[in-house]
């Protein structure tokens, strides 16, 4: 095991990732408070009691927002999930078969990518109906086709290596070959698309939770605070100011975290020119 | 031949991919719950009332049926009617177009003028192993600010300051801002790729200053990527800027399709996504021809 070095920029993104999702799923919330309780008089500025004020029932922010970040960050998750497993099976399959399997996926992924993201995630919250279902589907199929293209670029690299066309000469299946000498070479792909997605994941929700049509209230999720504070914006800019800092550190850190670990996985010479 | 090959297998898989695209639409429409019949009659219509407005629009043949008509006309150019104001699709269509096409005009150009030369500048500094700490940080911050935060943002600074937003300079300052970094993060990505070729290191071996290898050396070369970007970014915004259009109230084409998708105007809605595919998948093959034209090491290797 290759040991995984990361530029401090990365590091600090990862750090800055773990401090946001850490509260969120350990016992911290309950300290900072019931997310669902009203602790005080309504649109309060950020004091003692509420660290980032209080919203148009009175609920302190600082918790809403905690099991915001929860919220949004297992459903882009659990999304990513399911995109790099669905990628990963089309995309190394398609990649190393080729022929017609290859056409069809190609196919598929490519109507996906046409839609413009955000429609199709209002087509799906329209059959699915809103909730948090629907924004699960949109993350998946709106991440999908990128990463089933650049899984299946690296896969057909990988198939024309020396070391698969010994295992199929030694006699190895398919799921052999795939599973033991074509994945593993592609998972570089795979962990660094993935990290990209999940931002792209966190955007999907937001947006389409932002529209109404994601996440419901009164479960909060990044994108249902920033709809939520829009309304109160003029008399309580806090609303929107808190979560919305937060969405763009969580989004941010995942970023810079994504950069670094491509850098890391597919490292290039450089030069300057002045 | 070999090309004009290629390019006929382009133009049927493009029409493949649409095909697909005219397919879901289509089937994603009758499979959503609710149908126009209740947005039009309320929920208090007869089952009489409802199949009368079923057949008036053609409803109540099979689905199948209601797809080949459906494509059979669109073939000929005619997006139908919309069920809810009865107006022609495509003049509806026509009518909010300006609106979209000013926005993404403006974004775009403000990606390319702005973009461009902020990677090129930032690649050419790039110090080896790594660096460029802050220049990172921004542009990832640029691509890290969804458009509705960035947007309830300045919708906020605008009306607590009173003001004034003439025409579409804000709205379109929003989407160019991840526009804008995207296109930075890409340049400099397709400039550093050039940069370690062979042919920089013989002109910086020639002694030709760095303005002179930019413009002769790297900025065909590094065109690629960048050219399909934009083009990308431009098919998406017209497809419809469906968040900025809500948050400053315009009338584009995002929010008149999201709007159709809440009544089941099946027609517009049907209309509105194949017209957005096809305009990706169009400008991707002409972005393609471009990109040949301009570097056509890569048009050779198509």
């Amino acid at each position: 095991m290759k040991k995984l070095r990361l530029d401090p920029l990365s590091l600090a993104g990862l750090a800055c990732l773990l401090l946001l999702v850490l509260p969120a799923l350990g016992s911290l919330v309950d300290a900072a408070g019931d997310p669902d309780a009203i602790v005080g008089p309504r649109l309060q500025p950020p004091g003692p009691g509420w660290w980032l004020g209080t919203d148009n029932l009175g609920r302190s922010v600082l918790p809403r927002v905690m099991e915001g970040v929860g919220t949004t960050l297992l459903l882009s998750s659990a999304a990513v999930l399911v995109t790099a497993a669905l990628s990963a099976g089309f995309g190394v399959l398609a990649g190393y078969r080729g022929g017609y399997l290859n056409e069809l996926i190609m196919r598929v992924v490519e109507v996906l990518y046409s839609f413009p993201a955000i429609v199709l995630a209002v087509l799906v919250a329209a059959v699915a109906g809103p909730g948090q279902l629907a924004a699960l589907a949109s993350i998946v199929l709106v991440t999908i086709p990128l990463m089933t293209r650049l899984v299946r670029a690296a896969a057909v690299a990988v198939a024309g290596r020396d070391y698969v066309t010994a295992a199929v000469i030694s006699g190895a299946r398919l799921p052999r070959v795939l599973g033991r000498h074509v994945l593993p070479n592609v998972a570089g792909t795979i962990a660094v698309q993935g990290t990209y997605a999940l931002s792209v994941g966190i955007s999907v929700e937001g947006g389409l939770s932002f529209l109404g049509f994601g996440v419901q209230p009164p479960q909060a999720s990044l994108g249902v605070l920033i709809r939520q504070g829009g309304t109160y914006m003029m008399a309580a800019p806090w609303l929107i100011i808190g979560p919305g800092a937060v969405l763009v550190l969580a989004i941010l850190s995942i970023n810079v975290f994504g950069d670094g670990l491509r850098d890391r996985f597919e490292p290039r010479e450089t030069r300057s020119l002045v | 031949m070999r090309l004009l090959l290629w390019w006929g297998g382009r133009a049927l898989s493009s029409a493949v991919t649409l095909l697909g695209i005219s397919v879901l639409i289509f089937a994603a429409l009758r499979l959503m719950p609710g149908g126009f019949a209740e947005t039009i009659l309320g929920p208090f219509a007869t089952p009489e009332q409802k199949a009368e407005l079923a057949a008036r629009y053609g409803l109540d043949q099979s689905v199948l049926a209601q797809y080949g008509h459906w494509l059979a006309a669109f073939g000929t150019g005619d997006f139908g009617t919309s069920m809810i104001s009865r107006q022609p699709v495509a003049a509806e269509l026509a009518a909010r177009l300006p609106v979209t096409a000013q926005l993404t005009l403006l974004a775009v150009a403000a990606a390319v003028l702005a973009g461009v030369p902020l990677g090129v500048v930032t690649a050419v500094r790039a110090r080896p192993g790594g660096g460029g700490g802050a220049g990172r940080l921004l542009s990832g911050l640029g691509v890290s600010v969804p458009e509705f935060a960035l947007g309830s943002l300045v919708v906020f600074v605008v009306s607590r300051y009173g003001l004034q937003t003439t025409g579409y300079l804000l709205p379109a300052a929003v989407l160019s801002i991840f526009a804008i970094s995207a296109t930075a993060r890409t340049t400099r990505d397709a400039v550093l790729g050039v940069l370690v070729e062979q042919h920089i290191t013989a002109a910086v071996a020639r002694g030709e200053t760095p303005w002179f290898i930019i413009r002769h050396h790297i900025l065909r070369n590094a065109a690629g990527p960048v050219l399909t970007l934009t083009a990308t970014i431009t098919a998406y915004l017209l497809g419809g800027a469906l968040i900025v259009e809500y948050l400053f109230n315009l009338p584009g084409i995002g929010s008149y399709v999201v709007q159709a998708v809440g009544r089941r105007d099946y027609a517009v809605v049907q209309a509105g996504v194949l017209l957005a595919a096809a305009v990706f998948i169009v400008m991707n093959v002409l972005v393609d021809l471009l990109v040949g034209l301009v570097d056509p090491r890569l048009g050779r290797r198509a």
